[in-house]
């Protein structure tokens, strides 16, 4: 389908039911502004340079239309019986959305004192009160300079609706938030729009797990947009963990801003999808601020897993610490392209990169691309990218013990992910993924004593 | 036990083993010398299956059955253990974890269930205060961030756990103090016995006033040149290589 087809049928799709999406969650004015954009600029192609290890031909064949919007109006989510939600984490509020809209029942009370978390839309019946409220929050507009978070006007548009997480400082020990999102429908009934917006006041701490799963083998089409923002000396940990259907797309846009001091540690993990793009979009607008970028992604069978990475220093003295390891199998691509850019104005930046791929099959691909871009001369930028096979010293060395060919190149991938999984603070989440990642990996158990 | 018969090795296409014969009957110690380049290092990687050797010749035969038809992996389950030169570092994979799933690789082999896991543990405790090894090295990676001196002692912790039928230790003194140098040797005597046999790898007689061998052997340019007693190290030592490779040539 040609570029300006596929405008033509974005525009007629959100014609036919803008009407119906909440407007609590978004207002009509900005949904409307969001798809003129998008559809004036385009939606992204592989021509384009920070889009080319991605799949996007799920684009062309999705229906962009919400599934809320599909079903009949109000109507309430529709559970999946037998829906395997991952284990609650100590001390933990859960939040559940259901194809991007939010399902109380899955759900448990928030209390915590020193934030707020609530979802934007209103049930039907409690419309009245809504009146007069304002709606929603800051636009999650892409900042201009960064035309890849885009598909963020794609989730403005049509989203269904928001968690919305509020920090307010002032408390010593971190609050703590888990969102979970499921996939059910198919991306022939609709699309799924997860959203998130979180903001931490001055000195506030956050501890935020973010998961995205599917209900079924169904393929969906989910499209998430995350924006934070850390006020001066704020500290937020978030946990993202990818692990959609085998036949699902899963594209996912996050920009977040740091004021002075603030700290973000960012621990992605993506497993899921057949294929998925990560647009991440940091700006260290504070003097001090730090960010620790940390993400695994492993590929296998036809899956294609993108991470585009990209940070701006605009205030002196910001930090920036970013690991990328990435395995590739079967007939697998994995991508991870990492821009850093140093502004006139970002003396003392302190910035490294490591990225590193694995290749665990002939026909497999790994594309690891560190960016730097800098403009002044006081910095301080280290980066290294390695793109290679299983290392054939490490491999005779645990064979001379014993261990059998498959079991050795297990434990080596494992050993691979390391630099990543080590940074999972929290002991209840690291076993959780630890278990994925060794379900990901091997159909044997023969991971399982590692754990 | 373990039998090598005219074994001809080629290394990037450069024949490194030309015509090596030795033999190692149970029980016994044998120390392989030999200068820079004459092949020790080749020998102890062929006989665990290092990839990367092309065997023109020969054959070397382990316990009645033919070394060079298995897999490094079968070699080791069938009790064969190379003492690495340079232990490589595999940050990620956890030492006792290593140790567990080597222990029940060559269990599984020999039909026995998987080993208990306090009974295991208490073993491993008890062969790390032998060689001197702080427990907390059990949950790093394997050598991960070791000195050169610690990589050497748990390779032979890795050995006193495995208790192989045959070791070969490459070099396993280069590299030590003579503090450690006493507890690694301590460490190989102590699984000294009539079933067992050890192979040493070595540059210098040092090692073998603390690991006394049977035999000797001179390894020059492939072959062994000549064998002998212990006292032949000794006076390898007095004499120098020049004195063999200079009767070889």
């Amino acid at each position: 389908m040609t570029q300006s087809a596929l405008s033509k049928r974005l525009l007629d799709e959100y014609a036919a039911v803008s009407d119906s999406l909440p407007t609590d969650v978004v207002s009509a004015e900005r949904r409307q502004e969001a798809i003129q954009a998008l559809a004036a600029r385009g939606l992204p192609t592989t021509r384009e340079e920070n889009w080319r290890y991605t799949n996007l031909r799920p684009l062309e064949r999705a229906r962009f239309a919400p599934v809320a919007a599909a079903a009949a109006a109000a109507a309430p989510t529709v559970i999946p019986a037998g829906l395997d939600l991952p284990s609650t984490l100590t001390g933990f509020a859960r939040f559940t959305f259901v194809d991007g809209t939010f399902a109380p029942e899955l759900s448990s009370e928030h209390a915590q004192a020193g934030s707020t978390v609530r979802n934007l839309r209103r049930a039907p019946e409690s419309s009245a009160r809504r009146q007069g409220s304002t709606a929603g929050t800051r636009p999650l507009t892409a900042p201009s300079g960064c035309p890849e978070a885009s598909l963020a006007l794609l989730n403005e548009a049509f989203a269904t609706d928001t968690a919305l997480i509020s920090v307010r400082g002032g408390t010593d020990a971190p609050q703590r938030v888990e969102l979970v999102f499921v996939a059910v429908a198919g991306a022939d009934v609709g699309a799924s729009y997860p959203r998130i917006q979180v903001a931490l006041d001055p000195d506030s701490r956050l501890i935020l797990v973010e998961r995205h799963v599917s209900a079924g083998s169904g393929a969906s089409f989910v499209n998430s947009s995350v924006s934070v923002d850390i006020g001066r000396g704020a500290h937020l940990t978030h946990y993202r963990l990818q692990r959609a259907g085998a036949r699902s797309a899963w594209l996912d846009t996050l920009t977040a801003v740091l004021a002075a001091d603030g700290r973000y540690s960012l621990l992605t993990i993506n497993t899921g999808g057949l294929s998925a793009r990560s647009t991440t979009q940091v700006q260290m607008a504070g003097p001090g601020a730090e960010l620790i970028l940390s993400a695994a992604a492993l590929g296998d069978r036809q899956q294609t897993q993108d991470h585009f990475a990209l940070v701006e220093h605009i205030a002196p003295r910001a930090r920036t610490d970013q690991t990328f390891r990435g395995i590739a199998s079967g007939r697998a691509r994995v991508a991870f392209n990492g821009k850093i850019t140093v502004r006139e104005a970002a003396a003392g930046t302190d910035s490294r990169q490591s990225l590193r791929g694995l290749l665990a099959g002939p026909a497999a691909e790994i594309d690891v691309r560190p960016q730097l871009e800098i403009y002044t001369d006081d910095v301080r930028c280290s980066h290294g990218a390695t793109a290679g096979k299983l290392d054939d010293s490490m491999l005779f060395y645990l064979l001379s013990r014993g261990l059998s060919p498959e079991v050795a190149q297990r434990l080596l991938k494992w050993a691979f992910l390391e630099d990543v999984v080590s940074k999972i603070e929290l002991p209840e989440l690291r076993r959780q993924i630890e278990h994925d990642l060794a379900g990901q990996m091997a159909d044997a158990a023969s991971l399982k004593e590692l754990l | 036990m373990l039998k090598i018969d005219n074994l001809h090795v080629k290394v990037d296409g450069k024949e490194i083993l030309q015509g090596l014969t030795l033999e190692i009957p149970s029980g016994e110690v044998h120390a392989v010398m030999g200068p820079n380049g004459s092949g020790k290092s080749t020998l102890a990687n062929v006989l665990a299956g290092r990839p990367g050797y092309e065997i023109t010749a020969g054959s070397v035969t382990f316990q009645g059955r033919d070394l060079l038809a298995l897999a490094p992996e079968e070699r080791a389950r069938e009790g064969v253990f190379l003492g690495f030169q340079y232990p490589v570092e595999i940050p990620g994979v956890n030492n006792v974890y290593l140790l567990k799933a080597a222990v029940n690789a060559a269990r599984k082999h020999r039909g026995l269930e998987e080993v208990d896991a306090f009974e295991f543990l208490t073993l491993v405790r008890e062969k790390m205060r032998l060689m001197r090894m702080e427990e907390s090295m059990l949950s790093r990676g394997v050598n991960e961030g070791f000195s050169g001196g610690e990589k050497k002692r748990n390779e032979i912790l890795q050995m006193l756990v495995l208790e192989p039928r045959l070791a070969i230790l490459d070099e396993t003194d280069s590299g030590l103090d003579i503090d450690a140098l006493k507890i690694v040797a301590n460490g190989v005597n102590t699984l000294r016995s009539p079933a067992r046999s050890l192979v040493l790898v070595t540059h210098y007689q040092r090692l073998l006033d603390y690991i006394v061998p049977d035999h000797v052997h001179v390894l020059v340019k492939g072959r062994i040149a000549r064998s002998g007693d212990k006292s032949l190290a000794l006076e390898l030592e007095r004499r120098g290589y020049d004195w063999v490779t200079g009767e070889a040539a």
